[in-house]
């Protein structure tokens, strides 16, 4: 789904990144490459620095020190607007608690991302269309968030993060305000998606999650990389 | 109600912005309706409080002593409450010592002294007159002496005789210009008896026509020369502050609903983006009530400080205006009335808490429960259809999505909608308001109305011929000017024309007589009703002079100057502004002054033609004649466009304020959809442009609708305006609105609209999302 740049370049390079809050360290240090086709998992206690990692790897936050590249992209040297455009071409998203816009329907809110790089309505439509198909929710495509349960929400939101083909999908903890079985759903979708070559960041308190979709776990301490391991999925 | 104290405080603290943008409101608004309160309060005042204190003529009326006797006024005068008099009067010739050789005169009374049961004089400096040789002016104590006015103990030459100045007396009535005891007056020669009478009933001028026919009645016929009435005094000294009243009562109206919106948005939007705290309060221990009055405490703390600057600032605009509007008539230290600061201190923070009532009663009633989940389910879209119509149009997608966030919160859409209409209509009443004032002006001030204008010094008295500053005097007389002037080439049109200070037989205010010859219907002057004069013993005057005077067209009034007397019909009223001033022609002036030459040519030239050379030219036959600046419009117009302006200005930046705050609202509220869109790729500008335009199609739907509320104002307020300043405004000056000017209206909606929102829109594009999108 991505675009290919060969399975040993790295999709996302942070080099000795550090972020500081007014007195407070979310991050020091921190060093890690992803490679493309990866689903790497990072997890720590909270304040550990796991979801500030995350904003800089989506260019939401700058960091205080060190490199942030993604996809070839050093976001150190874009400015606001770049920031914008580097994430609508390069990264997709989804929250543990969906962020979709209640006003629209849930094919407006996937079909939105599309629109912003200039797409044609209707073309953002058809394509949108497609990917509520892949995902197994095109019967539920013209109603609107409140109507959704949790877990359809969150595959309208893999919907929109996959919209515009991102070099990485970053998804924080979520299957964090799912029940159980929409839980379930959201990994097996996740993992479905980097087998078929998507790249994948996830941060997550959740064990079952890292190991089922992971093939390498990060384990972040006050805002430090204090270890990594290969995991054996387990699907 | 401890506890609410604290909480309301500490509301207050986290809503800074939205705390200054009520108090801001709170006070613009509370400035204008003092200012306005205060001049409708005060208007009349300080003349009718001056008129009790004297005791002032309802009727000043002056009678010829060859046809009624002393004892015939007196008994036709039991018919009044209260009169004084009969006194002797006569109109004193001062000479030439006027300047530029213009003759004064005193209209002097013969009174044993200043009391009585009518017109109780104030001397306020020196004493009344004991003796012959002694003389008391009628001066206003808060009226500058300026250079050269006669001063206590110093003398003065009148008909001959020698008068020290004893005194300065005050009669608001304006019953005579001087006082003298009344053995005086037979040296004096008098030439008409004053009566003057007070009425059981004198609210109106019918009332006091009927007071002066009961006075009258039985007296021998032509016996009474001239009447003055109060009312014609008081219009005069309210008409200022009467025409400042509609406009300021229109815009603080205006300035206070655009609060009351506010303030209800506002507070219902704390609510909205609330409901947690509401719960939190709740589960806390807080009773409904509390609730409740957490809220209309954190509204109450900037509506009453700017409830309390507004008063302050509008009692010292308000007493500005006043003071500069009643200077003449010896008000001084005029203030706003105490009741209307204890009104508006009272009732601006009411309507403002009442405004604040609802949305704190959707507070109170909600349950601690309900409250404290909100926020974790995504509520019900609203004006979905829209939103899916637009999704769908080739609008950049940044402006579609701005277009769809008006339809998501109705109400508060209709509270920001109704400031924006409402500031449509302000502006747009201001506008209208100029455009009429200045074609009024224009029209009335005959400004451009003539091209080259041409001063000749009068002939007799004047500076004396050593004073090095004198202007120089003409070298041809006035009829060889007015030829020479019509034989230079470029010549139109060419209207002469003399001034003569005379008085209106039974009143002592000074009247300014400009005869004319020529083409004096190219002056610019616009006729309103009746027709030139084309005869001697005819005259042409302004609807204030009318108004002042009691008098219609058709009407005859007796002229004096220099001890002659000529009746003239007026025939005629024409569009200036002066009430003192009175046209006429050649004709007239010749049975008064037939040898006063004429001070000013007043010419049109063709086309094209040079007004130096043209100038020079003449000044070449005569070097005598000394070019004169033209008309300009007058400073009262001046400072009534400047106020419009100002308070135009003052809505303007209320109603984007009311903008400004609903989008502080939206966007905080919506911080998370804004998050949201930045992380799929919305740049800062997009999301700038996205919350302008939702606020802009605000402003053109606003404009729409404020346009024809604005002119609706408009008619209302310029009649009334013009009826306050007592003058006459034609149809056509209220039709002052061009298709042209109503489509830059409605782009006053979308300005007024834009700039509210631009700022905060900024601020939300700048945001940093990393914290708002992570777990709330």
């Amino acid at each position: 789904m991505t675009e290919d740049l060969g399975n040993e370049q790295a999709v996302v390079r942070l080099t000795d990144v550090r972020k500081e809050y007014g007195e407070s360290v979310a991050l020091s240090g921190v060093s890690l490459e992803i490679h493309a086709g990866e689903a790497v998992a990072v997890m720590g206690p909270s304040g550990s620095g796991k979801s500030t990692l995350l904003s800089m790897v989506a260019g939401l936050d700058r960091p205080t020190s060190g490199a942030v590249v993604v996809h070839g992209d050093d976001l150190g040297s874009l400015n606001e607007k770049g920031l914008a455009l580097f994430r609508r071409r390069r990264i997709g998203m989804i929250f543990q608690f969906f962020n979709l816009l209640d006003d629209l329907s849930a094919l407006d809110n996937v079909a939105l991302a599309a629109q912003l790089t200039g797409t044609s309505a209707p073309h953002a439509r058809k394509r949108a269309l497609e990917l509520f198909e892949e995902l197994g929710i095109g019967d539920r495509r013209n109603t609107y968030p409140a109507q959704l349960s949790g877990g359809e929400r969150q595959r309208v939101a893999v919907a929109r993060a996959l919209m515009n083909r991102p070099a990485i999908l970053l998804a924080d903890e979520p299957t964090g305000a799912l029940d159980t079985r929409a839980g379930e759903q959201v990994m097996d979708l996740l993992l479905d998606l980097n087998q078929i070559g998507q790249t994948l960041l996830l941060v997550t308190h959740d064990q079952q999650l890292a190991t089922r979709c992971a093939s390498r776990v990060i384990d972040f301490v006050d805002g430090q990389i204090a270890g990594e391991r290969s995991l054996e999925r387990t699907a | 109600m401890s506890a609410v104290w604290p909480v309301s405080r500490a509301a207050v603290r986290r809503r800074r912005v939205q705390t200054v943008v009520i108090g801001v409101v709170v006070l613009l608004s509370t400035t204008m309706i003092v200012v306005a309160l205060g001049l409708l309060a005060a208007s009349s005042g300080p003349f009718d409080q001056a008129y009790a204190r004297q005791s002032g003529a309802h009727l000043v009326a002056s009678y010829d002593p060859s046809k009624v006797s002393d004892s015939q006024l007196t008994t036709s005068a039991s018919a009044a409450k209260a009169y004084a008099g009969p006194f002797a009067m006569a109109t004193l010739d001062l000479g030439s010592n006027g300047k530029f050789g213009e003759p004064q005169s005193l209209v002097t009374v013969g009174r044993a002294d200043p009391g009585g049961p009518v017109d109780r004089l104030n001397v306020w400096k020196g004493r009344w007159a004991a003796k012959t040789g002694e003389i008391v002016l009628n001066r206003n104590p808060t009226a500058s002496d300026g250079f050269g006015a006669p001063t206590l103990g110093s003398t003065m030459n009148a008909a001959g005789q020698t008068l020290t100045i004893v005194g300065f007396a005050y009669s608001v009535s304006q019953s005579a210009d001087a006082w003298v005891v009344p053995a005086q007056m037979t040296s004096f020669k008098p030439t008409a008896t004053q009566m003057l009478y007070r009425f059981a009933q004198a609210a109106t001028n019918e009332q006091v026509s009927a007071g002066q026919a009961a006075v009258t009645s039985g007296l021998p016929s032509g016996a009474l020369v001239g009447t003055q009435s109060y009312l014609g005094l008081r219009a005069l000294a309210t008409g200022e502050p009467n025409t400042f009243v509609p406009f300021l009562m229109v815009f603080g109206w205006l300035g206070l609903a655009v609060a009351v919106l506010i303030v209800a948005n506002v507070v219902s939007g704390a609510v909205v983006s609330g409901f947690k705290h509401i719960g939190v309060l709740k589960s806390l221990g807080f009773t409904p009530t509390q609730v409740m009055a957490v809220y209309l405490t954190m509204i109450s703390i900037p509506a009453i400080i700017g409830c309390a600057g507004g008063t302050v600032l509008g009692n010292v605009l308000a007493e500005s205006l006043l003071t500069r509007a009643f200077e003449n008539y010896g008000a001084d230290g005029v203030t706003v009335p105490i009741w209307v600061d204890v009104a508006v201190v009272l009732g601006v923070p009411v309507l403002v808490a009442l405004s604040a009532l609802l949305p704190s009663l959707r507070a109170r009633s909600l349950s601690a429960a309900e409250a404290i989940s909100a926020g974790s389910a995504p509520r019900a879209g609203r004006g979905l259809r829209v939103q899916r119509w637009l999704s769908g149009t080739r609008l950049p997608r940044s402006v579609s999505l701005g277009l769809g966030l008006p339809f998501a919160r109705p109400a508060r859409t209709a509270l920001t909608l109704a400031a924006v209409v409402l500031g449509v209509t302000s502006v747009t009443l201001a506008v209208g308001l100029g455009k009429s004032l200045m074609t009024y002006q224009t029209a009335a001030s005959r400004v451009d109305a003539v091209d080259v204008s041409l001063f000749a010094r009068p002939t007799d008295g004047g500076p004396a011929p050593n004073d090095p500053q004198a202007p120089p005097a003409p070298k041809l007389s006035d009829a060889a000017d007015e030829a020479l002037i019509r034989s230079t080439p470029g010549a139109v049109s060419v209207t002469a024309s003399a001034n003569l200070p005379m008085r209106l037989a039974g009143t002592s205010t000074d009247l300014q007589v400009s005869f004319y010859r020529g083409d004096f219907e190219q002056l610019g002057y616009r006729i309103l009703h009746g027709r030139w004069f084309d005869g001697p013993g005819q005259v042409v005057v302004s609807e204030r002079f009318l108004r002042q005077r009691g008098l219609a067209v058709g009407d005859t009034i007796t002229l004096q100057s220099e001890g002659k007397s000529v009746r003239a019909q007026i025939v005629g009223k024409a569009m200036y502004n002066s009430g003192d001033e009175v046209l006429s022609n050649w004709q007239t002036l010749a049975l008064v002054a037939p040898s006063l030459r004429a001070s000013l040519y007043e010419i049109n030239v063709k086309p094209g033609t040079n007004l130096d050379a043209f100038v020079a030219a003449v000044q070449t036959g005569d070097s005598g004649l000394m070019r004169a600046d033209g008309q300009d419009a007058g400073t009262f117009v001046a400072i009534v466009l400047a106020t419009v302006v100002l308070l135009t200005l003052m809505l303007g930046t209320v109603a984007a304020l009311g903008v400004f705050n609903t989008v502080i609202l939206n966007t905080r509220e919506r911080r998370r959809d804004l998050g949201m869109l930045k992380s799929i790729g919305m740049t800062p500008s997009q999301v700038t442009i996205m919350v302008v335009t939702s606020m802009a199609a605000l402003g053109a739907v606003g404009g729409v609708l404020g346009i024809p509320l604005g002119i609706v104002a408009h008619r209302l307020v310029v009649p009334a305006m013009a009826n306050g300043a007592q003058v006459e405004i034609p149809a056509f000056m209220l039709h002052v609105y061009p298709w042209s000017l109503l489509a830059l209206l409605i782009l006053a909606g979308i300005l007024i609209a834009a700039a509210g929102a631009y700022f905060p829109a900024r601020s939300a594009a700048h945001t940093t999302i990393a914290k708002v999108l992570h777990n709330e």
